[in-house]
């Protein structure tokens, strides 16, 4: 479904990407793992076309997503939580969830998507016509992940949904993601949690410095212990 | 750089037309207008909308200090009885008009500095309106929006050239200084400069008390070359004009000052002839005027987008 | 005239000029807020209506039609400006942009001093504009009471369009987050393109009422307006539209006020006055009477 193939950017001279491919098939929740500035959300970046890459190839579905602008490749089916969460602080629970529903023109079920997040989500129901930026971070976060899921995205990308969370909430959030998987979306998740995540993932990518390091199924890399815990240090055994 | 400058002054002097040397002089004053924003403006990255505000104040200062006590009883009737006697001669009157647009600089300037981007240019362009305004209205002082006539016409080529070769070496001299670099740091990355210890508010504000002497300095120039004005002059076509002269030759280097104040006068006394051409020639059933400004926009809306650095970028020429 | 009479005349010419003023200020902040450009060419808008009333007001067109022209040339000519002189230095500073506005904005000026006229020329306005009526002794400009009637339609029919339609949520979001606007599929051209046909739109209507008080348009006709739309926002607050709208009122009471306070040696200095209130205000409270939520970097 989605192709990244031999991919180098970053920003101005600095290159975070140095020649990573990865491959998400439809209906996989593949993972990516690494340290701070191991090029995780430089890649999420990418491949949402917010970052031009400086060479490499994306494809989704068998089309190039390079020469695409944001909201071109949003059209496409790619949704994104982004890292730190980017709700519009200005805006009703309501107005951005609506947008989440920006490229979609079939308003009825637009309606009912909504309802159905406020289910899905409870306290997004309570706080609707509140603006998001008197929302809580778990709250946020919630709602992150409902508006991504509002465009009804073929592949759901999600830069560290955990970050910031008190634990309750981290198990949520994995509950969360492990029923999304399960109803059929496609997903590339960026985690720190790395326990965690192995639990719930098809697949696992190691990112070390721009490069991809290891790479295989959960129980591949938990047998490769050694060289998983090398790069990641504590993060191993998770929070 | 210098040497052609007094090449071109030197050979305009002996060959050229009474109009090509004022052209000249006019330029060597705008260079000077442009040096002193480039002071600020080109090693802070902050844009001043204020300096046509300064050249107005260093117009009327050194008037009133340059002109006999005859001509003020004829220009200015209501001035304040204890300045009418007051004249000194012309080098002092000049240096009293940029000590007062540095006064005034260096009064106001320092809180605004601690602004950049959109609100440094809306402060400085308030400030600039609000000089303005008190031009119009103390007309003990000015003649209030009236014209101020009966100076004299100190201000030659040579004065003017020599006043623009000195303050292009005082804005080489000065961007080379310690304050300058850490000018120059701050104009990079503001956090950064003020994270190794750089005061940016007090580095911005010595150079824009600096630039305001030099600008003031200028417009004591020109009042002493045109002898008769009104505060229309020192609004926002003129802004416009030295601004755009920044901007077209690239403000982050001195080079780039000269080039721009080459550059656009001669667009604008290039325009300014066919425009003459054209209504001597009557092509047009009404009088052409415009034309330069239009020109000049155009020139400086390419540049903006074309090449945001301006002709020169930061390069500097060789002396 | 009594107290209360007085009171009630201030309170109609205040909120009158104060609701015009609350359009000029809206038209440069909503741009603002979105592409963090300081639109000197704002003002020009104004002036492009104008010349559009002066050429077809002479015709034999109704002066309604007339006016809707006007607003429409208005609208045409802000997304021409973006898209011939904006769009290509959006990524750069907000000095560039800024620059490159100041330089449009003499560009139209000097256009119009080229192909019209340097003077100022009468424009055919409408009557009501001039004329005005009694009521239980107050005595009310006609064209005082449309354009207080505008004003509040506009921003009424603003609010609804910002609050309602999806198009309007985009451009809230946009002035909160510009890329995350895009990551959810808004596409940006759209947007940009709808905040100048939003500007172009008032300034548009501003010039109705404008004009339609001066009685005349030249080539500096677009300057008060830009001054004064300048001061609102930068008072009320440059990220915010609330705050665009309250600086615009707070101004045009101000304006008002100054007038029956001020002795007339001082009021020459009315405009030195203004502007230093802006001053303080950039300095004591950069961000204005109302706080914006801009949280990131544009485009």
């Amino acid at each position: 479904m989605l192709s990244v193939e031999d991919l180098y950017a970053g920003y101005g001279a600095i290159l975070a990407l140095r020649g990573v491919s990865l491959q998400v098939k439809a209906g996989e929740l593949v993972a990516l793992i690494g340290a701070n500035g191991a090029g995780k959300s430089t890649l999420m970046a990418t491949i949402a076309g917010v970052l031009r890459p400086f060479r490499g190839q994306i494809t989704f579905e068998g089309q190039s997503l390079l020469a695409l602008s944001p909201e071109e490749i949003v059209r496409r089916g790619i949704a994104l939580v982004p890292e730190g969460r980017r709700i519009f602080p200005s805006l009703t629970v309501a107005e951005n969830l609506r947008l989440g529903a920006a490229t979609r023109r079939d308003k009825a079920a637009v309606e009912r998507d909504i309802e159905e997040m406020c289910t899905r989500f409870p306290i997004l129901g309570k706080r609707f016509h509140q603006p998001g930026g008197t929302l809580s971070g778990g709250e946020q976060q919630q709602l992150a992940i409902a508006r991504a899921l509002m465009a009804r995205p073929r592949l759901l990308m999600m830069d560290e949904p955990s970050l910031g969370l008190s634990p309750i909430l981290v198990d949520e959030v994995f509950a969360m993601i492990r029923q999304l998987h399960k109803s059929g979306v496609t997903i590339l998740l960026v985690e720190q949690n790395v326990e965690r995540t192995l639990d719930i993932a098809n697949r696992v990518y190691l990112l070390n410095t721009g490069r991809v390091e290891c790479q295989g199924t959960p129980e591949q890399l938990r047998a490769q212990v050694d060289i998983v815990g090398a790069y990641l240090g504590d993060m191993w055994r998770g929070d | 750089m210098i040497g052609p400058l007094v090449i071109l002054a030197s050979v305009v002097h002996l060959f050229g037309g009474e109009v090509l040397q004022r052209i000249l002089t006019v330029l060597f004053i705008n260079l000077v207008m442009v040096l002193g924003l480039q002071i600020f403006m080109g090693n802070s990255g902050v844009v001043s909308f204020a300096q046509i505000g300064f050249m107005g104040i260093g117009a009327y200062a050194s008037a009133l200090f340059s002109m006999s006590p005859q001509a003020k009883a004829m220009a200015l009737r209501n001035l304040y009885s204890w300045l009418v006697p007051v004249q000194v001669p012309f080098a002092l009157a000049v240096i009293i008009g940029g000590l007062m647009a540095a006064l005034v600089a260096a009064l106001v300037g320092y809180p605004l500095m601690r602004l950049s981007g959109a609100a440094a240019v809306i402060a400085t362009f308030a400030l600039l309106i609000i000089v303005h305004t008190v031009l119009i209205n103390w007309s003990e002082v000015t003649n209030g929006p009236r014209t101020l006539f009966g100076l004299d016409g100190y201000t030659t080529l040579w004065v003017s050239v020599a006043a623009g070769i000195l303050f292009l070496l005082v804005a080489l001299w000065f961007k080379e200084t310690p304050l300058g670099l850490q000018l120059r740091a701050s104009r990079e990355d503001e956090a950064a400069a003020a994270s190794i210890g750089i005061d940016i508010v007090w580095v911005r504000w010595v150079a824009f008390v600096l630039a305001a002497f030099i600008t003031g300095v200028a417009g004591a120039l020109w009042a002493h070359f045109i002898t008769s004005f009104s505060p229309l002059a020192f609004y926002l076509p003129q802004t416009f004009l030295i601004i755009s002269m920044a901007i077209i030759g690239g403000s982050a280097s001195v080079s780039g000052a000269v080039v721009g104040a080459l550059a656009v006068t001669a667009i604008f006394e290039g325009v300014r002839g066919i425009e003459n051409a054209l209504n001597i020639a009557a092509v047009f059933p009404f009088a052409v005027s415009g034309l330069t400004e239009v020109c000049l926009s155009i020139a400086m809306i390419l540049i903006l987008i074309l090449r945001p650095s301006g002709i020169m970028g930061s390069r500097e020429l060789r002396l | 005239m009594n107290v209360l009479q007085e009171v009630l005349q201030f309170l109609i010419n205040a909120l009158s000029l104060g609701g015009l003023y609350a359009l000029m200020a809206l038209g440069l902040v909503i741009v603002y807020g979105i592409l963090r450009l300081v639109n000197f060419a704002y003002g020009e808008l104004v002036m492009v209506a104008g010349y559009t009333l002066l050429m077809l007001g002479t015709g034999p067109l109704p002066w309604l039609i007339v006016a809707a022209i006007s607003v429409g040339m208005a609208v045409l000519t802000s997304l021409l400006l973006e898209r011939v002189a904006f769009r290509p230095v959006r990524q750069a500073s907000a000095t560039t942009m800024l620059i490159t506005s100041f330089a449009v904005s003499a560009l139209l000026q000097n256009a119009a001093i080229l192909f019209v006229s340097p003077r100022a020329k009468a424009v055919v306005t409408p009557s009501f504009f001039t004329e005005n009526f009694q009521v239980g002794g107050l005595l009310i400009s006609k064209g005082n009471l449309a354009g207080l009637v505008v004003s509040l339609l506009l921003l009424g029919l603003l609010t609804l369009f910002l609050r309602r339609t999806l198009l309007g949520i985009a451009l809230r979001a946009a002035a909160d987050d510009f890329v995350m606007t895009r990551l959810v599929g808004i596409r940006a051209n759209q947007v940009i393109a709808a905040a100048f046909a939003i500007s172009g739109f008032f300034a548009g209507v501003v010039a109705l009422f404008w004009i339609g008080r001066l009685g005349s348009v030249g080539p500096f006709v677009g300057s008060t307006p830009v001054l004064v739309a300048f001061v609102a926002a930068v008072v009320g607050g440059m990220q915010s539209l609330t705050g665009a709208v309250i600086g615009g009122y707070l101004l045009g009471a101000l304006t008002v006020g100054l007038q029956l306070v001020l002795p007339q040696s001082l009021l020459d200095y009315r405009q030195a006055f203004v502007f230093a209130i802006v001053l303080l205000v950039l300095l004591f409270r950069p961000q204005g009477l109302v706080r914006g939520t801009t949280i990131t970097e544009r485009v």
